[in-house]
């Protein structure tokens, strides 16, 4: 499937304080349409995994009429960037839209900001 | 005591209108703000002093110390990336480019993964661009193209299109056309007169076509495009060559999908192109709210909007090379000085790894996801409510932004002239 991300409210509220649950909540929220729920066997509030080459994250799932078929829309934030590929081809832009991403149903927990940051070597704060 | 016609310091509409109440040297009510400016201004999630990393936790530590630490660690590095400068003012920035050719680093902006291909589009096909005001009085059609200002610039419809009248246009919301082009559904395309609901990756095709039909080569344009008929690329054609005055506002939906400058150089030929027949203008919708102020005090200092690179002793220039996400992913820079941003939130995970590797120092006024790799962080106030400054708006006004309040916290400005001062040792070098 292919993965767009971008500025929701919700995440732009919580954007000032993003150890905030309201910023985690809002972030790993991944909007599907309806019909692709329905082909991945999965309903509102379920989880998914997507993955890009080696790295993957967990996602809560939201239908969302408004999202083509074929695509998921993740608020910007430190979970998608958990699988957007840094290359830029040249131009100092990471692909933030349109990445073909895998998504399969996940029972794993929806991890928070600072357990991603403690994965790449940080420290909660 | 409410302070009046206060600047909202979030996105770069820079509302000018607020009315701030302050009691007890604190925010307790914002008027005419949206939902993210108001918030802003209401949050009280900042650090109390300055904290080092220790083996096992943080502690806090006098300001003294850790301006001297954090002098030493510029110095010290061979490759320090100086990244951020989006959430701060114009007197910072300036700081901030001075310290970056002091120690022969490179300094980067969050332009680079916003706006910056919006640049590299304008440095090629050059910049038709206007003033909010001209907008808001003259425009009859408005395109909001890959944006959602609905979400990201919430009162940009009700102070410049949509529901501001304006000198020429008396009844804004019968009189303004307004088109919208995204992927997706959004609460803007709900407002639309003309939804062009494009295939993901389709824009610079759809562009295309539209330059096509406005040209009068229409002939070559095939029944769909990019998921949009024929017929309604027509539609549209025509009610743009028809506009008295045209808006071409774009956003993230451009710059970062594949193609990225080229879809915006596209646009801006489509709006050269509409300007042989009507008056059409082109701005991005520029998201932090002195983002565009950074790109000007760089660009009157080193002649460069973004991504400078001093290691020659000069200053350089190339995008792709010389910007932050491409020095992290290639593990080049060997220190971070990280100002008003937060990269690790806001960048890829191969990049932010290796933030975990190197000292970086952090002035915000929040503990941040990049507060996770930082060894310093220095708690700043905030530009535009305790801290004077100026931003840039994103038509490329200045405006003054004034204090409402005092908590006591030095500002950023400060802190980098003082890092300045100790690496020259007082003198100018
Ligand atoms: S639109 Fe932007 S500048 Fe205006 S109040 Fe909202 S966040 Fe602040």
């Amino acid at each position: 499937m292919i993965l767009n991300t971008g500025r929701t409210i919700p995440q732009g509220n919580s954007v000032e304080y993003k150890p905030s649950p309201e910023y985690g909540a809002e972030t790993s929220r991944a909007f599907l349409a309806p019909l692709d729920l329905m082909d991945l066997g999965i309903e509102d509030g379920d989880r998914i995994r997507i993955s890009c080459g080696d790295r993957s994250v967990v996602l809560t799932v939201s239908a969302g009429d408004h999202v083509p078929p074929g695509t998921l829309f993740v608020p910007y934030g430190a979970h998608a960037n958990h699988v957007v590929p840094a290359a830029t081809h040249g131009t100092g832009m990471p692909d933030f839209k349109g990445i073909s991403v895998d998504v399969e149903p996940a029972t794993d927990p929806v991890r928070s900001v600072w357990d991603l940051m403690e994965d790449l070597g940080g420290r909660r704060y | 005591m409410i302070v009046r016609d206060v600047i909202c310091p979030f996105c770069a509409c820079l509302c000018d209108d607020l009315d701030v109440h302050v009691e007890d040297g604190r925010v307790t009510g914002v008027d005419n703000a949206c939902d993210l400016g108001s918030h802003k201004f209401m949050t009280d999630h900042r650090m109390k002093g300055p904290v080092r990393r220790t083996a096992s936790g943080w502690e806090e530590i006098p300001l003294e110390e850790a301006i001297r630490e954090t002098a030493e660690l510029l110095e010290a590095a061979e490759r320090p990336l100086l990244y951020g400068w989006s959430g701060t003012c114009g007197e910072a920035q300036s700081a901030g480019v001075h310290l970056a050719e002091l120690v022969g680093g490179v300094i980067d902006a969050t332009t680079s993964v916003c706006h910056g291909p919006s640049i590299l589009a304008i440095q090629e096909v050059g910049h038709p661009g206007c003033t909010l005001g001209q907008v808001k009085n003259r425009a009859d059609v408005v395109v909001y193209w890959g944006c959602n200002p609905q979400h990201a610039h919430p009162r940009h419809l009700s102070r410049y299109t949509t529901y501001a009248d304006g000198f020429f246009v008396r009844n804004a919301f019968k009189e303004r056309k307004v088109i919208v082009a995204d992927i997706r559904g959004t609460d803007s395309t709900n407002l639309a007169d003309e939804f062009i609901r494009l295939q993901p990756g389709g824009d610079y095709a759809v562009l295309g076509a539209l330059r096509a039909i406005v040209r009068g080569k229409g002939d070559v344009v095939p029944p769909e495009v990019a998921g949009v008929s024929r017929e309604q690329l027509y539609r549209i054609a025509d009610l743009c060559k028809t506009a008295k005055y045209g808006a071409f506002f774009f956003g993230m939906g451009l710059t970062q999908t594949a193609g990225k400058y080229k879809n915006i150089r596209n646009a801006i030929e489509l709006v050269d192109e509409l300007s042989r027949h009507t008056k059409w203008t082109l701005t991005p919708m520029r998201g932090h709210f002195n983002v565009y102020g950074f790109n000007e005090v760089c660009t009157w200092m080193t002649g460069y909007p973004y991504a400078v690179d001093f290691a020659r002793g000069m200053a350089f220039y190339n995008p792709g090379e010389t910007t932050a996400v491409d020095i992290l992913a290639r593990k080049e820079c060997d220190m971070c000085l990280v100002v008003a941003s937060d990269p690790a939130a806001h960048f890829p995970a191969e990049a932010v790894e290796h933030l975990a590797s190197i000292p970086v120092v952090q002035l915000d006024p929040f503990p941040n996801l990049t507060t996770a790799f930082a060894r310093i962080q220095i708690p700043v106030a905030v530009s535009g409510i305790d801290a004077d400054g100026t931003a840039y708006r994103m038509d490329g006004v200045p405006l003054r932004l004034h204090r409402v309040l005092d908590r006591g916290y030095p500002d950023d400005a400060g802190i980098l002239l003082e890092i300045t001062r100790r690496i020259t040792g007082g003198g100018s070098r």
